[in-house]
């Protein structure tokens, strides 16, 4: 059963800030739902009083979703759309019951909480249906049986079933249901069971040999063999939760009943076995090398990448500012504004950029009572901690200028700003140059933590990308090649800006 | 600027009872010092008995810790004075030379008029040439000061500080940092110098220069004035122990 879902560790914070400031204070910002339902075959569905009418004429429904719970919703690779299990249910259900659909993709407890408080009329987010949450949702017909599979390497010819695993090593995400099942086996039949964070580290620990088993979700695990990523199953699933699409108790009872007739409609019609088959079935696999795979996801991945060089652009910009003035500040005759910008520089460089990334985006917001804009937390965090390290690099760029050229030109009867803007300044200015281009290298791949706040940098774009088709190693590769092409490009054409201005 | 419309023989530097103090050191105790209009003196003594300090109280780039300085008719001591205009009146040459690397020959001796808006670009550029000719140099107008001989830095240094037209040049021992064989060069371009009416203070070790160029010669040990007067009395006929024993080991 699905109470505590696999999520995508951090980014599943990125819409809830309560979530993200718990996991600050080091909890995991977990969407469990708290009851341990355990009669999953036993649930009884309500009988709702309103018998809904099969045409809803056009009506149109804001129905509240996850963000990326692949298979069942996650963003298309080259589209950038919504698709999904619960996706393409969902649209053909309305179409069936001609009602209209307003799909908002909120992350799975912002969904949740959209609907209790009326800010959308259901939510369908593969969601498991359990007597807790029964207490505050009506839920629909089930439309979707999950439970618990085992999957192995493909390759691996010896493991046919659980009593084949003595003496082996099976891994599972930790606080999953997987991991209970696996558990529960491991006294049978002499396995060990070791928990993991991440699904993709999941998957690559049986690749590679270190376990020979993973429990997992079976539509995950489903969903991750159609795409091919070098699994199999030779078990059955061990029957688990349903999923059910819910509105708030007493609330929308015509939409709930046009979803169970139109479910019941699409059964009939055998396109709720083909949504299903596209999705869990190995012959729907994404195929293509990986440069097709690169061009594939180019659309997606180039949104990121320009999201990337924009923010780390307007953070440096505004770093170098900074580390102009803080500079400054840390070679002036006052006390007070030394201490000022040893006390800034010591701040932010002794300060992780995710705390910061964290506070500006989920922190500041509840103290101020407006809602955080991501990008400019995200340049926020980069500027600030970058002009820390532009504060130093000024700092030392200013003293490594010979005392005697501020005298020569003092002499002169130029002022002490003339002598910095004419004499100094310049002469810091192509001291420092390389220290400076190597920071706005640093800035850039910086950049790429803000993807835990959710910002679609190029980096959280490639992650979205490998949730939905688990290649995770060849992402890798790519994100790693396009970051090293624009570094080195970016490098070029500062060393060239800085040969033409620093003759 | 009638601060330099004096009489002849009025002084255009005038210091009494400097004292300057680093920390707890007291590197000046009590100066004396008084130089007339298109005199040229010359600061002997001993390394650290404070040349430099009392040079570099003459235009502020250090400030007095007590005593009065006045330099071209301003006072230096007053926290009112206009300490940019008063150097426009007094050039200093470094030992070092202190170029602008970042800007070529002709833009190191334009810069000041430029900026202080005494000129144009093209009246300085003008200028700035006559200077270089001046000291020999108009052919490494457009050269980097990197590109010069020690020699030639500091002829350009010299050029620069002309650019402002001062009454009043200061010389920080304009050649010790130079190979011997610059050495003359240099000489020359101050010599001519003080051949034109300008009122000039120098720091030296070349004590022939000295006793050559100098009107007067002023003898400091240990942050006071030991002995001062013409040159061939001075170098001829010391007074003092102190300036006996300087000299046996100078010259
Ligand atoms: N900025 C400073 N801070 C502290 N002490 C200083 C400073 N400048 C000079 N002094 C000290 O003042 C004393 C006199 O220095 P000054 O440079 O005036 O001597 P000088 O006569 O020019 O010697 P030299 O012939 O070696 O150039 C020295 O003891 C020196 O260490
Ligand atoms: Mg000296």
């Amino acid at each position: 059963m699905h109470l505590s879902r696999p999520r995508i560790g951090l980014r599943a914070v990125a819409g809830v800030a309560a979530a993200a400031l718990a996991m600050l204070l080091g909890g995991t910002a977990a969407q469990a739902a708290p009851a341990p339902a355990s009669q999953p075959a036993a649930v009884v569905q309500a009988k709702l009083p309103a018998v809904a009418p099969a045409d809803l004429g056009g009506k149109k429904f804001t129905i509240a979703t996850d963000t990326t719970f692949a298979p069942f919703e996650f963003r298309d690779t080259s589209s950038g759309d919504l698709v999904g299990i619960d996706m393409d249910i969902l649209r053909a259900i309305a179409k069936d019951q001609n009602f209209q659909v307003d799909i908002q993709s909120l992350g799975f407890q912002a969904a949740l909480s959209a609907v209790t408080s009326g800010q959308a009329d259901g939510v369908i987010a593969g969601m498991s249906i359990t007597d807790e949450r029964k207490k505050i949702f009506d839920f629909s017909d089930p439309y979707f049986e999950s439970g618990v599979q085992m999957a192995i390497a493909a390759s691996n010819d010896t493991i046919k079933g659980y009593e084949d695993l003595k003496g082996q090593t099976v891994v599972a995400k930790s606080g999953s249901e997987g991991l209970a099942e696996a558990q529960k086996l491991a006294a049978q039949y002499g396995f060990t069971v070791k928990a993991l964070d991440q699904s993709a580290t999941m998957y690559e620990s049986v690749k590679n040999q270190s376990a020979v088993a993973v429990f997992d979700d079976y539509p995950v695990l489903a969903y991750g063999i159609a795409q091919g990523n070098g699994l199999k199953v030779v078990t059955d699933k061990i029957p688990g939760g349903q999923y059910g699409f819910a509105v708030a108790k007493g609330k929308n009872a015509e939409l709930l009943a046009a979803f169970n007739d139109g479910l019941a409609n699409l059964k009939a019609s055998g396109e709720y076995q083909r949504i299903l088959d596209q999705y869990l079935n190995p012959q729907a696999a994404s195929s293509g090398n990986i440069f097709q795979l690169a061009a594939d996801s180019w659309p997606a991945l180039s949104k990121g990448l320009w999201n990337t060089i924009v923010i780390t652009l307007v953070a440096f910009v505004i770093a170098l500012a900074l580390g102009l003035i803080f500079g400054f500040m840390k070679v002036s005759t006052s006390r007070v504004l030394r201490g000022i910008a040893t006390v800034y520089v010591a701040i932010f460089r002794g300060t992780p950029i995710l705390v910061w990334a964290f506070l500006f985006y989920f922190g500041l917001p509840q103290i101020t009572g407006v809602k955080g804009d991501i990008f400019w937390a995200g340049v926020a965090t980069l500027a600030l901690n970058s002009g820390a390290y532009l504060t130093e690099i000024v700092r030392g760029g200013l003293q490594s200028v010979d005392p005697g050229q501020m005298e020569a030109s003092r002499s002169l009867g130029l002022g002490w700003g003339k002598s910095m803007q004419r004499v100094v300044v310049p002469q810091a200015v192509k001291i420092s140059t390389p220290s400076i281009i190597n920071q706005l290298v640093i800035t850039l791949k910086d950049s790429s933590l803000l993807l835990t706040i959710g910002f679609a940098e190029l980096l959280y774009q490639a992650q979205q990308i490998y949730a939905a088709n688990f290649r995770t190693t060849e992402m890798l590769i790519i994100v790693g090649v396009i970051y090293f092409i624009v570094i080195t490009l970016l490098t070029w054409l500062a060393n060239y800006v800085d040969k033409k201005v620093n003759k | 600027m009638s601060a330099q419309t004096v009489t002849e023989t009025a002084p255009v530097i005038d210091v009494v009872g400097l004292r300057k103090s680093f920390g707890s050191n007291e590197v000046l105790k009590g100066i004396d010092l008084s130089v007339t209009a298109g005199e040229v003196i010359s600061l002997i003594g001993p390394s650290g008995s404070g040349k430099s300090t009392i040079l570099r109280c003459l235009n502020r780039l250090e400030d007095p810790t007590s005593g009065t300085v006045r330099v071209a008719g301003f006072d230096l001591t007053d926290p009112k004075v206009d300490i940019n205009e008063v150097r426009r009146h007094v050039g200093m040459v470094f030992q070092h030379f202190n170029l602008f690397p970042n800007m070529s020959v002709i833009e190191n001796v334009m810069l000041a008029p430029v900026e202080t808006k005494k000129r144009s670009k093209d009246e300085a550029r003008k200028q700035a040439l006559g200077l270089l000719e001046r000291v020999g140099l108009a052919e490494k107008a457009d050269a980097r000061p990197s590109q010069l001989s020690g020699g030639q830095k500091q002829r350009v240094a010299i050029a620069r500080a002309l650019a402002m037209e001062p009454g009043i040049m200061l010389f920080d021992e304009a050649t010790s940092a130079l190979d011997p064989e610059m050495v003359g060069e240099v000489l020359e371009v101050i010599r001519e110098l003080a051949q034109t009416g300008i009122t000039m203070v120098l720091v030296t070790h070349e004590m022939g220069f000295a006793r050559e160029v100098c009107d007067r010669v002023v003898f400091m040990a240990d942050g006071v004035v030991c002995e001062e007067g013409a040159p061939e009395q001075l170098f001829g006929n010391p007074q003092t122990p102190r300036l006996q024993e300087f000299l046996s080991k100078v010259l």
